[in-house]
């Protein structure tokens, strides 16, 4: 009997998924030597001998530490966090909708993280209820997108899909209105640099706010990837072949959205991550869910590091990362689309 | 107790009814063609079989169970599905598609194991498509694709499979080779099939193959006829039902055998004057 089934395909996958796996890691360590304080490759490497064992002498001033430690670190880690859950819960929408062309902000989560954060900046200014504003507002607005898709009695995808547009325009010009209403000298400039995306003040406590929700989102996503494979079949079909489609849809728009909130809601609005990382994540590995799902993760991570470590160096100010997304995701996709020749798409 | 029993079953959209007192009864092995004009409800009795609408009225239990007390993972291990047209969205392989037919043996969270893999290959080799295994499914063939799907319905292991039109869009050949490999699905494993089509000709396929064969006949809202082929697509009956004027004719299949064919020549007097 001819050998069937994934064993052969990891086998002959193998490496390309173990890179892909280790990316992001490397690309964390690196990130480490990169900035714009004046840190050489033996300075770090002295940072990391005290670091790894406490007999040896600090012979360097503490700000080499603060500088590894406090703040490229977190900012290394709490890109890829977010990175991952953008292009896992967009590789989730693609499949639960049957549409490639869906992202991780199709049922308002985006628009609706904006508006909280807009409203947080404008009631309290840039403090710590940003987040927990647009971590909540991220989520009102998945509820609302569900209830709005649930008029019909059932979960139709596509009723679902307009109630994610309806909520997103809502958002969207509640956000307009806000900005136009903003002090433009003090809270306009914070406003637009959040709607840009942004990992420039990342600390260990962004980390602990988005840890809970993006690892219930992105182990629950894992734990369901092969369920999308049914449930991009369609309604009637994924009933037929004996899944529970409406619990199904709603813990994977949970699991989706809870990522995809604590991300954003850290790091601002990032578009082209949740979209094309997971068509990059096609052409590499193919359709199937139970590989794609998580290589979306570690691709989008991995990709989140170098475009934000090129935000930090490329000119004298930090750039919005939402710009550079865009700026270095489109080309690179058009590159790969021509390698591959749209293979796996 | 039967393989699938339909009570009275009654069902509608809204006010409009669209199935009413439909009964019948099947068993192991079976095949019954639901025929009938278009929009004589067809599909939507079939997806009430299948459990996707629940009936208004009346009841279906499959092995002596009421569909409505039944999880879809459960309806899914006794009743296969076979679409008649499937919108294909993203290019999995062969071999991924016809997985997909172990879902409801595998837990929620959980992926198809060994095991799995095994019986989504033993579909595979059953309906003759290995050299398919690793290909797209968006870029095969009308008739390679419903054999995957086909695969994908006996990877199911059910005791049931609905098959709604599966033939309309394929040319003579492919027609042919899907009610073959129907034909010896039924006969070798034993599987019961329900079979809408419009080519009523394939009662007669069955019928002559040596399967027990049924020919439900629906129309508004209700069998008008059930019965063994022979009975129920006579010329009488099909003129009145698709309001056409046709011939049935027999020929010889073998020197034992002979075989009916139903040609439809026009429509009936009456109705070709509305189209005048």
């Amino acid at each position: 009997m001819q050998k069937f089934s994934s064993a052969l395909k990891l086998k002959k996958n193998g490496i390309l998924l173990i890179l892909i796996i280790v990316l992001p890691f490397i690309g964390i360590f690196f990130s480490l030597f990169i900035g714009r304080y004046p840190l050489t490759w033996s300075d770090i490497m002295a940072v990391f001998r005290v670091a790894a064992n406490s007999h040896v002498s600090q012979d360097f001033p503490d700000i080499y530490n603060t500088v590894v430690w406090k703040i490229r670190l977190p900012r290394a880690i709490l890109g890829a966090m977010v990175g991952g859950s953008l292009a896992i819960s967009g590789a989730a929408f693609q499949g639960l909708f049957r549409n490639p062309l869906v992202s991780s902000g199709i049922l308002g989560v985006s628009s609706g993280a904006s508006f909280g954060a807009v409203l947080a900046i404008i009631i309290y200014g840039q403090n710590y209820m940003v987040y927990f504003y647009a971590f909540g507002f991220a989520l009102l607005a998945v509820v609302m997108s569900f209830f709005i898709g649930q008029i019909y009695h059932s979960t139709p995808t596509i009723t679902l899909v307009l109630g994610g547009v309806v909520v997103s325009s809502i958002f969207s010009a509640l956000v307009s209105f806000a900005k136009f209403v903003a002090d433009p000298f003090e809270k306009l400039p914070s406003i637009t640099f959040w709607l840009m995306g942004s990992l420039a003040t990342a600390q260990y406590k962004d980390i602990y706010f988005s840890i809970m929700p993006i690892s219930i989102g992105v182990i629950g996503l894992i734990a369901l990837r092969w369920q999308i494979n049914v449930l991009s079949m369609g309604d009637k079909e994924a009933q037929a072949l004996g899944i529970n489609n409406i619990l199904t849809k709603i813990i994977m728009v949970l699991c989706a959205s809870l990522a995809t909130a604590g991300a954003i809601s850290v790091s601002g609005n990032i578009g082209w991550v949740g979209l094309v990382m997971p068509h990059i994540g096609r052409m590499m590995v193919g359709n199937d869910n139970r590989i794609l799902i998580p290589a979306s993760f570690f691709l989008g991570a991995f990709f989140m590091i170098v475009v934000d470590n090129l935000s930090r160096t490329l000119i004298g100010a930090e750039i919005p990362l939402g710009i550079l997304t865009a700026l270095i995701g489109g080309p690179f996709f058009v590159y790969l689309l021509k390698k591959t020749k749209g293979k796996g798409w | 107790m039967s393989l699938l029993e339909v009570k009275e079953a009654g069902f509608g959209y809204g006010r409009h009814n669209v199935l009413e007192k439909i009964s019948f009864q099947m068993e192991a092995g079976e095949v019954i063609c639901l025929i009938g004009p278009n929009g004589s409800g067809k599909t939507t009795l079939l997806d009430c079989i299948m459990g996707i609408f629940p009936l208004k009225k009346g009841e279906i239990l499959l092995q002596g169970k009421n569909i409505n007390h039944l999880k879809a993972r459960e309806i899914a291990r006794i009743i296969a599905y076979v679409p008649q047209i499937h919108k294909k969205t993203f290019p999995y392989t062969v071999e991924e598609i016809v997985l997909m037919g172990r879902a409801s043996h595998v837990g929620m969270f959980g992926s198809p194991g060994r095991d799995d893999s095994f019986i989504a290959y033993e579909a595979i080799e059953t309906v003759g498509i290995q050299h398919l295994l690793h290909r797209p499914y968006t870029e095969l063939s009308g008739g390679e694709g419903q054999l995957v799907m086909i695969a994908r319905a006996l990877a199911q292991q059910s005791r049931i499979m609905i098959m709604d039109e599966p033939t309309t869009y394929l040319d003579f050949q492919n027609s042919l080779i899907v009610l073959e490999v129907t034909r010896q699905l039924a006969k070798k494993k034993n599987l019961s099939i329900i079979l809408a089509t419009h080519y009523l000709n394939h009662a007669f396929y069955f019928e002559n193959n040596g399967l027990t064969t049924f020919t439900a006949m629906l129309n508004e809202k209700n069998f008008a006829i059930f019965g063994r082929p022979g009975e129920v697509l006579t010329k009488e009956n099909i003129s009145k039902i698709f309001k056409i004027e046709c011939k049935i004719i027999d020929y010889d299949l073998d020197e034992l055998k002979k075989q009916k064919y139903i040609i439809p020549i026009k429509l009936s007097e009456k109705e070709a004057l509305v189209y005048v």
